[in-house]
């Protein structure tokens, strides 16, 4: 990165500044193939100029002085292409430098890096891909961008996007994104890729995002068109982040989830113009229909061909070469949006619709060509139909042959006479002799190879004459991966004249829409639930179907955990450097504290070596570790010993270190990171008692270790003589707003059995750390979830808090998804349910019966898609049971009138559900309020303590919240536990 | 000849405008002609000619690169057609003025085909004359005659620059004759030309301005803000109100695009119903424009719009997406107005009926030329 002050020295001549433009002509996929097997993608013609012409038409049209073009693969055809093209002559204005990379950048990340080791740039620039067709005036975004930066240094990048509807021919289903937006400024807050296959159904917006700012968009319906105007920062971000591959997936998350980075990227929603870019044969069907019906005006075939092509424009979007070399039979039937290169021949009773056709081509008679794109040079033979297909150049399509739609013939082929693709053939002609040395085609060569192997599998079907080679459809055959076949499935919606209708949605996403109008309806429990929005520390939009892509994340972060402590360990780290690590790892897969907490202290148990013979040297063992790295376990973000002893109970539990708990927790204890309070408190949570239902194994082993614990627990009692032990296992009477519960009660003894029956049928099952521990959140989070509005009947101020409940705390959102219905804004904490929800369709009614209701969701909440634990996460750590003694109920309590207004303390600490909700909505009925309350409280989450340290504004709030609490207190003061205040 | 024979600093001015005009950088036909002038001024300067073919030559290929580059901007070609006339123009004084201007011009239909050319040869012989001779191919000093014949090209070339310069002043300085007390005037569009001219008016007379709102550019809306600014009392409404308030209309006045030698017009689209509206109620309907407007060109290809079309985006949005996949859209910039709909033109140099158009053409443009 240069010098600061150089930099800004800059700053004053900017205006004079070239205005530079890097173009990434490399696609870094194949989705083009077979087309790109004998050239790159960015020299593909669309409307008969090559990609990459468009380009740069679209740069100058923006002023752009300088270009330099990155090109991989086939990179002396780029060059030579260049060196060609009107744009090396003379007075273009232009100057393009072709860049030639090496064979290893397999990414734009990759590229990236090599533009920032070549040290090309000097000054913001424009980066772009080599296959985009625009008519934005970029020259106003670089302005805005450097107005911007004058004020703010941190804005590194701003990214154009063009709204499009819901729906749109130019937006692919397959790869579009969700980009959550400041309304004011256009800053992008957070970015999240969307797949179409498997279709994506939640966002997980990070709850800093509504903490920070009053109004924010979440838009699902801008094409991102890959223009950003970026300062010379980005690439040094790249190089110093060598695992950025992708710009979008992995730069632009990565700086806007990074902590660390401070850097902010912005959007520029254009409202005029066009833009898009042709990343496969879907967007090159439609960005070819976009450009002949002119939507891309100025560059439109007849006014400003980038090929210099001279076209005329007929009414109904006709494009004739102007040059009179066209031969069009008299009879020939020309429809709208059609484009004919010149010396073309169209001979008698051909019909040519929407399709463009280049140059040199010859259509013999009788032949029909729909929404077909033809390269130059190609003969079609007479009596062929031809549908929705890209056909390159040079090929020859013999009598009377069929091509159906999606179907990709490559340069040369020759198929026919009388032969019928099926839909979605890819050809590539054999290769003879001749090309076979040739060096550009290396990486190619493979491909073909493999394709050439699987001939025989292939009846030869592509007429006598034929030198076609037929590429395999479906999904990869020897790949089994799941990934594979999603990526398959999600390149298809990618393909052209493939509407991909046997991928289509089952119709969860319309659930969505009821949630808007019957609040009032008590039948809408979970709708409810939906809008009460309380601390959303990771908001999630409803898309098409859970992602399943958060557990594998997070398996992911457990081994980078895994890793990273064994290097702490082998190396000897300072417990600070490893908690520094692990803080980033953390940011980097922004997964929830508890996590890394498990993680820290599954590692350290499993650090500790088991001693032969057990007894002295084990016990020395232990303290050794524990006194070496034990401090870590409260350096990675959070002290939350509780939350430690529970890790320490799940992970023994699991492991062969079982014997040790008692020792490890002492050894813990010994070094101040537990203390007796804390151990009684976990003592007293439920689950310690490893209640729920979960494998046989696991849940004796968790209840032995209660059990130590509960000696544990006697021996305490026994030296201290306290009275507390008086209180133990009482219920404590508890005057809080409680929404809570006998149902709990009757569950929670109904737990142990249920969870003994299930345990039984589990029995066959492997006990699994995650999923058992997911379940068991699981279950606390549906069950806190479900409380509240299963108490309605009781609860007096039911009614009332209903009603309030139903006002959600809106945010701006004008979400439009793919099928044009506005999507709730969940948060976290209603997230299990929002996953199950598609499950559990018509299941709304367990409020009607607790018990049942209970059972339903805790089914549910077994799926392993529970996309978000964090939420339920905290809340079991810290509720309570029957069983918790007083004074932590008053904590508690405090803890309650705090957060009624807040979101809470730690990060990792989740959200109060509906019924703090209640207090909330009544003592801030301004939206604007609760909003402004929970960016004041986030301010002072890092402080991470569970004081309730009032502000004076907040004060008011809690007086309102406390008298209301004091009502349902005494009405359901035999309602003993809250489980669901807590968190 | 031909490009070589530009400079490089010619080359790139060329290229420059060149490219500007394909992506419609530049604009609207007074701009476009400004632009076109300016680069052949300094063509012309920079330029190597020791005869009259070789700078003709050297003009004519500017403008065909100019014209080729933009066909829809007909006031390039105008442009460059103007200048190549008074450069002829000027050759002739300069080289046998006396002999020219002895002869007697008195122009009559009835030898008009035998005379060819009507010429405008009343214009004083220039000071060149009287340094006597101009030596075309001198082969001992090829330059010389370049360096006689610069400074009138540039003193030609400077005059078309100032006719296009004064234009609007020209075109409104008889406004008040067309304009009369209390009368209701209708226009559309955002028109520089009837701009000025109804501003001028307004110095004079007091009457009122209905403008339509022009849909979809809504230029209307900017002249109707512009007008009532400068305390004409003006009405805007919305296009498909025009036939129902033609009846209440005293005159219709129009801007155009491009004067076509038939004496119709091209003209921002709405013209044409303004223009058969009127035709419908009788009512005048006159087209204020400058000279360099007049287009040797004929309407042979679209029998309602010009050849120009815009991007859908002003008539339906992009954002709606199922729509824009079914729907097809034509904008056409620009209407073709028929002659017969057009009572008289309102030029900077007098004013015409459609009919006599032709004739204006001829005295302004060299017959040659107009292929360039």
């Amino acid at each position: 990165m240069p010098p600061k002050s150089s930099s800004t020295g800059k700053e004053k001549l900017i205006d004079e500044e070239v205005l530079q433009a890097i173009i990434l002509a490399d696609s870094f996929n194949k989705r083009f193939r077979p087309l790109t097997a004998r050239r790159p993608r960015c020299l593909l013609p669309i409307c008969n100029a090559p990609l990459l012409d468009w380009t740069f038409e679209s740069l100058a049209l923006a002023g752009v002085q300088e270009i330099f073009v990155i090109c991989r693969s086939f990179a002396e055809q780029v060059r030579v292409a260049i060196k060609e093209s009107r744009w090396s002559k003379p007075g273009s204005g232009i100057k393009i430098v072709p860049i030639l990379t090496a064979k290893e950048t397999f990414s734009p990340g990759d590229a990236m890096r090599d533009i920032y080791t070549r040290g090309l740039v000097t000054s913001d620039f424009v980066l772009v891909m080599g296959d985009l067709v625009s008519n934005i005036r970029i020259d106003e975004v670089v302005r805005v961008h450097k107005e911007r930066r004058k004020t703010n240094k941190d804005a590194i990048m701003t990214m154009v996007v063009k709204e499009s509807g819901a729906q749109h021919r130019t937006k692919a289903r397959g790869d579009s994104s969700i980009f959550v937006l400041d309304a004011e400024t256009s800053e992008c807050l957070h970015y999240e890729p969307i797949m179409g296959y498997p279709q994506t159904k939640v966002a997980h917006i990070p709850r800093e995002v509504f903490a920070e700012h009053p109004e924010i968009e979440v838009r699902n319906d801008l094409i991102d068109c890959s223009i950003d105007v970026c300062s010379v920062e980005v690439p040094s971000l790249f190089q110093d982040n060598f695992d950025y591959l992708d710009i979008r997936k992995d730069f632009v998350h990565g700086v806007l989830t990074s902590d660390l980075l401070m850097k902010n990227i912005h959007c520029y929603v254009a409202k005029e113009g066009y833009a898009a870019r042709v990343k496969d044969t879907k967007s090159y069907d439609s960005v070819s229909k976009d450009i002949l019906s002119r939507w891309t005006f100025p560059l439109v075939p007849d006014d400003n061909h980038p090929g210099g092509h001279i076209y005329e424009h007929i009414r109904g979007n006709k494009y004739i070469a102007k040059d009179n070399s066209v031969l069009l039979a008299r009879t020939c039937k020309v429809g709208n949006n059609t484009l004919i290169g010149s010396s073309t021949q169209i001979h008698e009773n051909t019909q040519v619709t929407a399709s463009v056709i280049g140059r040199n081509c010859i259509i013999g008679p009788g032949t029909i060509i729909r929404d077909a794109y033809i390269f130059d040079g190609t003969e079609i033979g007479s009596y062929c139909v031809i549908e929705r297909s890209i056909i390159g150049s040079g090929a020859k399509i013999k009598d009377n042959s069929r091509v159906q739609r999606g179907s990709l013939i490559g340069d040369g082929v020759i198929v026919g006479p009388s032969v019928t693709l099926g839909p979605f053939e890819r050809l590539s002609k054999k290769r003879d002799t001749m090309d076979e040395n040739e060096s550009d085609g290396e990486d190619v060569d493979s491909d073909l190879e493999e394709v050439e192997a699987n001939q025989d599998s292939y009846p030869n079907v592509l007429g006598e004459q034929s030198n076609a080679l037929v590429w395999p459809k479906g999904p990869p055959v020897d790949n089994d991966e799941e990934d594979e076949l999603a990526n398959y499935n999600n390149e298809r919606f990618m393909r052209i004249g493939d509407d991909a209708s046997d991928l289509d949605f089952s119709d969860i996403g319309s659930m969505t829409s009821d949630s808007e109008s019957d609040t009032e309806d008590d039948s809408s429990d979970l709708d409810v639930r939906h809008k009460s929005l309380t601390a959303p520390s990771d908001t999630s939009l409803p898309l098409e179907i859970p992602s399943t892509g958060v557990p594998m994340a997070e398996t992911e972060f457990r081994m980078e955990v895994t890793q990273s402590l064994e290097r702490a360990f082998a190396e000897g780290h300072s417990v600070d450097n490893a908690a520094v690590e692990l803080k980033t790892l953390r940011m980097a897969s922004n997964v929830p504290l508890t996590r890394v907490r498990e993680a820290v202290v599954a590692g350290i148990v499993e650090r500790i070596r088991i001693v032969e013979g057990g007894g002295i040297p084990q016990r020395k063992e232990i303290a050794s570790v524990i006194g070496r790295w034990g401090e870590l376990i409260d350096k990675i973000g959070g002290i939350d010993p509780v939350e430690t002893i529970s890790a320490l109970q799940t992970h023994c539990a699991l492991s062969l270190r079982m014997p040790l708990f008692g020792q490890i927790l002492a050894a813990l204890y010994q070094d101040d990171i537990v203390e007796e309070d804390h151990i009684r408190k976990w003592y007293a949570l439920s689950t310690s008692r490893g209640e729920g239902n979960k494998p046989l194994a696991e849940s004796e082993n968790i209840k032995k270790c209660w059990s130590i614990v509960a000696h544990m627990i006697k021996q305490f009692d026994e030296q201290e003589s306290d009275d507390e032990s008086e209180e133990d296992g009482l219920s404590p009477i508890d005057d809080k707003p409680a929404v809570v519960n006998k149902g709990q009660e009757d569950s929670a003894s109904d737990d142990d059995e249920s969870g003994d029956e299930s345990n039984d049928e589990n029995v066959g099952e492997p006990p699994s750390g995650l999923r058992s521990w997911s379940v068991e959140k699981g279950n606390e989070g549906v069950e806190k979830i479900g409380e509240p509005e299963d108490k309605n009947e009781t609860a007096q101020s039911g009614k009332e808090n209903k009603a309030e409940t139903s006002k959600p705390p809106t945010m701006n959102i004008p979400v439009t998804l793919g099928d044009g219905t506005k999507p709730r804004v969940i948060t976290e904490a209603s997230q299990g349910v929002v996953s199950n929800k598609g499950d559990t369709k018509g299941e709304d009614d367990d409020d009607e019966d607790s018990e049942e209701g209970e059972r339903m969701t805790r089914r549910h909440a077994i799926m392993p898609e529970v996309p978000n634990i964090r939420a339920t996460s905290g809340l079991t750590t810290r509720a309570s049971v029957p069983g918790a003694t007083k004074t932590e109920t008053e904590q508690q309590h405090l803890g309650i009138s705090k957060q009624d207004n807040s979101t809470q303390d730690t990060n990792n600490v989740a959200d109060p559900i509906s019924g703090p909700l209640k207090s909330i909505s009544s003592a801030l009925p301004q939206d604007q309020a609760l909003l402004s309350s929970w960016a004041k409280d986030d301010d002072q989450d890092e402080e991470d303590d569970d004081e309730s340290d009032d502000d004076d504004n907040e004060g008011e709030d809690d007086e309102e919240t406390d008298e209301e609490e004091d009502i349902e207190g005494s009405e359901e003061s035999d309602d003993s536990t809250n489980a669901m205040l807590e968190s | 000849m031909g490009p070589e024979s530009l400079g490089g600093a010619n080359q790139r001015s060329v290229d420059s405008l060149a490219s500007k005009l394909r992506r419609r950088q530049v604009v609207g036909s007074r701009a476009t002609a400004l632009e076109t002038l300016l680069v052949l001024r300094q063509v012309v300067s920079k330029a190597r000619f020791s005869n009259i073919e070789q700078l003709v030559e050297i003009i004519r290929d500017v403008g065909r690169r100019l014209v080729e580059a933009q066909p829809k901007e007909h006031s390039v070609g105008n442009t460059v057609r103007k200048v190549l006339h008074h450069i002829r123009e000027e050759y002739q004084t300069a080289t046998r003025g006396t002999a020219a201007a002895s002869t007697p011009q008195t122009f009559s239909i009835a030898k008009f085909v035998l005379q060819g050319q009507p010429r405008q040869h009343t214009l004083a012989p220039k000071s060149v004359e009287s340094k006597g001779t101009l030596k075309e191919n001198d082969p001992d000093d090829p330059d010389s005659f370049a360096r006689g014949l610069k400074p009138v090209l540039m003193e030609a070339i400077q005059d078309v620059l100032d006719e296009l310069e004064t234009v609007y002043d020209n075109v409104s300085k008889n406004a008040k004759d067309h304009i009369h007390s209390d009368e209701i005037i209708l226009t559309l569009g955002m028109s520089k030309t009837v701009e000025a001219f109804l501003k001028s008016a307004a110095h004079h007379r007091n009457y009122t301005v209905i403008v339509t709102e022009t849909a979809p550019l809504y230029g209307g809306r900017e002249l109707a803000k512009s007008l009532s600014g400068a305390g004409i009392s003006t009405f805007l409404v919305p296009d498909s109100s025009m036939f129902a308030i033609m009846s209440r209309v005293n005159k219709v006045i129009l801007g155009a695009h491009a004067i076509l030698a038939n004496g119709g017009m091209f003209a921002t689209s709405g013209s044409l119903i303004a223009a058969t509206a009127a035709r419908a109620h009788s009512t005048p309907v006159v087209v204020c424009a400058g000279q360099f407007k007049l287009t040797p060109l004929w309407n042979l290809y679209h029998e309602y719009g010009a050849l120009d079309f815009g991007d859908p985006s002003s008539v339906l949005g992009f954002e709606e997406g199922d729509l824009v996949d079914k729907v097809e859209v034509v904008n056409p910039y620009y209407d073709y107005v028929r002659p017969e709909l057009i009572d008289g033109f309102i030029t900077n140099d007098g004013d015409h009926p459609p009919s006599s158009i032709y004739r204006l053409l001829k005295e302004t443009y060299d017959d040659e030329d107009n292929e360039l």
